[in-house]
């Protein structure tokens, strides 16, 4: 059986957090083999959800955790972008963001697991990697 | 702007992209920036109303990979005039004023 890599980070869910996640995350992929077009595109729609669980998920109440789970397959990435706050899919606000939009634009597979919190799961093709 | 537009710099985007003189065509030079989400989106789509009741013509400039395709994603490829050079986009605003 292949051993292979994964990433998980666990911070408060604050903007500053996210763009601190971003960015290992993109080392990360850098260092497992991700080419740079892939990469791009894996970091915006990371990024988007990240973005919507610091702005949404702990509105009105005391800031809670984010956590980025990266799991490698051979040809493919799963990323799960985790909270335990509420909901808000920004797209749904008149005049507002197109986070979803763009995630379901990039990603294979997207779904959202409402269960006590949210988990965004992502599944990125990503052609063999090396790692 | 440069550098990263994400949810950290909303009301510094939110200052800068504001129509000041009826008329006058604006030139937004993105240029410079690296990393963009759907918050710049956002924004930028408010300015573009904005400074479309004004009659204000606008163009962007970007050049970063990812922002461009972060554009196509959302489905607004349409909605802006976007140019990959200041000169280009400078160029176009000057041809709309002689129109």
């Amino acid at each position: 059986m292949t051993n292979r890599s994964h990433l998980r980070i666990r911070r408060p869910a604050t903007p500053n957090t996210t763009r601190a996640i971003r960015h290992v995350l993109v080392a990360f992929l850098t260092a497992i083999g991700v080419d740079e077009d892939s990469r791009d595109d894996i970091q915006t729609a990371v990024g988007e959800a990240l973005a919507n669980a610091a702005e949404h998920a702990y509105e009105g109440t005391e800031i809670g955790q984010i956590e980025l789970a990266v799991e490698v397959g051979e040809n493919s990435l799963c990323v799960d972008v985790i909270d335990e706050g509420n909901f808000i899919e920004r797209d749904r606000r008149p005049g507002r963001g197109f986070g979803l939009t763009i995630v379901r634009a990039i990603a294979r597979d997207v779904s959202v697991d409402r269960r006590g919190g949210t988990r965004v799961r992502m599944v990125f093709d990503t052609g063999h990697l090396p790692v | 702007m440069d550098g990263e537009l994400d949810l950290n710099r909303r009301a510094e985007i939110r200052e800068i992209l504001r129509v000041d003189a009826p008329g006058s065509p604006i030139l937004v030079d993105l240029s410079g920036v690296m990393y963009a989400d759907s918050t710049i989106l956002a924004e930028l789509l408010r300015f573009h109303k904005e400074a479309a009741e004004h009659a204000v013509p606008v163009a962007l400039v970007i050049v970063a990979r990812q922002f461009a395709r972060l554009v196509q994603y959302a489905g607004l490829a349409d909605a802006f005039s976007i140019f990959a050079s200041v000169d280009e986009a400078r160029e176009n605003l000057l041809m709309g004023r002689q129109r």
